[in-house]
C-alpha cells in the first residue's frame, strides 16, 4: 500500500499497528502532522484546535479543498473521532457553512465529509444571508461574515460549532452570535489556526 | 480506465468521489474526472509575429544547429543537446519563427519563475511584433498569447493544444524523475517537441523512446572559450570550511557558492557573512529576488545558494565554488552549476572548484564531460 499524500510505499504492518486506527500516511508523514491540541478564546467561546495551519496540514487541506480530492477526508481526524465523541458526548455538531458557489464546485461539504465518522448528532437549520467567499480576503473584509449567518433550527441545549481553520475567528464569532439566543451550552472545535 | 491529462492506468490511483471517478495521480493540478471532456484551447496567431531579430550576431556553428533544428522537425521531435551557454534559446528561435508563420501554436516550458520571467522580456526584444505571455504561479489569469512561454507546472492548462513544444531543461526539477509532469507536458503537445538539455537522463530517454526523434549537438560556445574544468578537492567538513575561507579571500571577482540545503546555506551565510560582504537565496525565501538583483548589481561579492540559481540565470563574470557535502548533486546538477562560469560573449572566465567530503564518481563523469566537450574546439 502507498502513502496517500506522499506516494511512497508504506512500511509493512507492525505489531503496534495491528492496534491501531489503519492510517492512510507513511509513518514519515504522519510524524509531520502531529496533533498539538491548544484550547483558546475567541471572545467567550471556548474553542479547542487540533492542528498548526503550516507545512504538511495546510497542503493536505489545500489539496483536499482547492483541487477536490475527497480520498483523503479520513486523513485529518485519524484516532480523534472517539476522542471527539467522548469529550463532547451530548452536544450536536453544527458546521459553519462554505459559500453555495464552493459547494457546487466541490460537490460536497467538506466538513460533513471529515467528520463523517463522528458518532454525535447534527444540528441544522444554519445558513449565510450574504453568499460571501472568504478566500484570499483581509482581515476587515472577513469581519463582514459576523453578521452573516442565521440560525432558523429548533432550540438546542448543547451546540459544538466546527469549523476547519481560524483565521481572525469571526465566522466561528458569527456563529455563535447567531446560535447563542437558541442554545445553552456552545463549544468551538477547529482543526487547525493560523 | 486511462487517465486523459497523465495517462495513469494503475486502478489504484482513481478514486470514486461524489461526482465520479477521478485520477489521484494527477490531482495536485486540478481535479480531472475520468468522463470529463477536455477541450484544447482555441486561438488565433497575429500575423507577422514570425518576425525575429537579434542584438547580436549568431556564430556560424549556432546558425547550423538553428538550421538541424528546423530540418529535424520534419522528422519528428528534437532533441538539443548543447553545452551550458552555447544559446539553446538562440537555437530554438529559426524553428519557433517557422512555426508561427504557419499560424500553429507554439510554448516555451521552463522549470522556474524567475526564468520564466528572464526569458519573456528576452523573447519580447526577440519576436518585437508578437505577444509573448508568460504563464506561470500567481500570474495565469491570461493565457493566451502568440508565443507562450511558461513553468512546467502551468502546461496542464493547455490539453492538446501546442505544435511545438520547447522543454528547456528537460532533465532538471520539476520534470527529473517525475514522470507525471513529464507525461502531462507530453500530453499538452499534439505536433512537435523539442527537449533542450545538457544531459539526457533516463526518465527523459524513456519518454522519447515513444517517438522517433533526432539529435542536434554543439558543444561550443559563442565565445569559443573551452568550458571551465574545476578543481576538485575531498575534504571532511570543518577543514572544507577552512579552504573555503581561503579561496573566498584570493577570489577577485563575483562568486556564487552552491550548497547542497536550506540549512547548510545559512549556515555558511551566517560564518562568512563576518569575514566578507555576502548574501544568500534558496527557494522559498519571501526576498529572494532582491537578492539576485542586488548581487547582479554587485552590491555583494559572493552569494550562497541552493540550487535555485543552477538553472537559466546570466550573471556575467561570475567564478562558482560547490560545496558537494554529502555527494548530493549529481552530474547534470555539477554540469549546470559550473555552466553559470563565462557565460555570454564579452566576459571573463571565472574560476570553478567542487569541494567533497566524500570520493564521488559523479563528479569524476562531470569532468570527463567535461573535458570531452572542450576537445571540440
Amino acid at each position: 500500500m502507498r502513502c496517500i499524500y506522499c506516494d511512497r510505499e508504506m512500511k509493512k504492518i507492525t505489531f503496534t499497528s495491528l492496534f491501531l486506527e489503519r492510517d492512510l500516511l507513511c509513518i514519515e508523514c504522519r510524524r509531520m502532522l502531529k496533533v498539538k491540541r491548544k484550547k483558546i478564546l475567541l471572545g467567550e467561546l471556548k474553542t479547542e484546535v487540533f492542528y498548526e495551519y503550516d507545512g504538511i496540514f495546510k497542503s493536505l487541506l489545500l489539496q483536499y479543498k482547492e483541487c477536490c480530492d475527497e480520498a483523503l477526508k479520513d486523513v485529518f481526524l485519524y484516532s480523534l473521532k472517539d476522542y471527539i465523541a467522548i469529550r463532547y458526548f451530548g452536544y450536536h455538531i453544527l458546521f459553519v457553512p462554505s459559500s453555495r458557489k464552493k459547494r457546487q464546485l466541490r460537490g460536497f461539504d467538506h466538513l460533513e465529509l471529515i467528520f463523517e465518522g463522528v458518532k454525535l448528532p447534527r444540528a441544522r437549520g444554519l445558513r449565510m444571508k450574504e453568499d460571501l467567499i472568504q478566500e484570499g480576503k483581509n482581515a476587515r473584509d472577513r469581519s463582514r461574515m459576523r453578521g452573516n449567518y442565521i440560525y432558523e433550527g429548533e432550540k438546542l441545549n448543547k451546540v459544538l460549532i466546527v469549523d476547519d481553520v481560524i483565521t481572525t475567528g469571526s465566522s466561528i464569532i458569527g456563529v455563535y452570535e447567531a446560535i447563542k439566543d437558541k442554545a445553552e451550552h456552545v463549544r468551538a472545535l477547529s482543526l487547525a489556526n493560523k | 480506465m486511462k487517465c486523459k491529462r497523465c495517462g495513469n492506468k494503475d486502478p489504484a490511483y482513481f478514486y470514486k468521489g461524489h461526482k465520479g471517478y477521478y485520477c489521484r495521480k494527477c490531482i495536485r493540478f486540478s481535479q480531472i474526472l475520468l468522463e470529463e471532456e477536455i477541450f484544447p484551447l482555441d486561438y488565433e496567431i497575429a500575423e507577422g509575429a514570425e518576425e525575429f531579430g537579434f542584438d547580436y550576431r549568431l556564430t556560424d556553428q549556432q546558425l547550423e544547429a538553428s538550421g538541424k533544428c528546423t530540418e529535424g522537425l520534419k522528422y519528428g521531435d528534437v532533441l538539443l543537446c548543447c553545452v551550458c551557454g552555447a544559446g539553446k534559446t538562440e537555437i530554438a528561435v529559426a524553428s519557433i519563427s517557422e512555426y508561427l508563420s504557419r499560424g500553429l501554436k507554439v510554448a516555451y516550458a521552463i522549470s522556474r519563475r524567475e526564468v520564466v520571467i528572464e526569458l519573456t522580456k528576452r523573447f519580447e526584444k526577440i519576436f518585437s511584433r508578437a505577444k509573448v505571455m508568460g504563464v506561470y504561479g500567481g500570474h495565469h489569469d491570461e493565457l493566451k498569447g502568440d508565443l507562450i512561454v511558461c513553468t512546467c507546472h502551468q502546461l496542464y492548462r493547455y490539453y492538446q493544444t501546442f505544435d511545438l513544444l520547447i522543454l528547456d531543461e528537460a532533465d532538471a526539477f520539476p520534470l527529473k524523475g517525475n514522470e507525471t509532469l513529464m507525461n502531462i507536458s507530453v500530453n499538452v503537445c499534439k505536433g512537435r517537441i523539442i527537449y533542450s538539455t545538457a544531459t539526457v537522463d533516463d526518465t527523459l530517454r524513456k519518454v522519447m523512446r515513444r517517438r522517433p526523434y533526432r539529435t542536434v549537438e554543439l558543444y561550443v560556445r559563442p565565445s569559443f572559450r573551452p568550458l571551465t574544468v574545476p578543481r576538485a578537492f575531498y575534504l571532511p567538513r570543518y577543514p572544507a570550511l577552512f579552504v573555503l575561507y581561503l579561496l573566498l579571500r584570493r577570489m577577485e571577482n563575483q562568486c556564487i557558492i552552491f550548497t547542497v540545503s536550506k540549512r547548510d546555506c545559512k549556515a555558511f551565510y551566517r560564518i562568512f557573512s563576518r569575514f566578507f560582504s555576502c548574501t544568500y537565496v534558496y527557494a522559498d525565501l519571501p526576498e529572494r529576488k532582491k537578492h539576485i538583483e542586488d548581487f547582479r548589481e554587485k552590491k555583494y561579492r559572493f552569494i550562497f545558494a541552493t540550487t535555485v540559481l543552477e538553472r537559466g540565470i546570466t550573471i556575467k563574470n561570475v567564478s562558482v565554488i560547490i560545496m558537494n557535502f554529502a555527494n548530493v548533486f549529481d552530474q547534470s546538477n555539477l554540469i549546470q552549476m559550473l555552466g553559470r562560469v563565462g557565460r555570454g560573449t564579452d566576459c571573463v572566465a571565472g574560476d570553478a572548484y567542487v569541494i567533497s567530503n566524500r570520493f564521488d564518481p559523479n563528479i569524476r563523469e562531470t569532468l570527463k564531460y567535461l573535458k570531452k566537450a572542450n576537445s571540440y574546439l
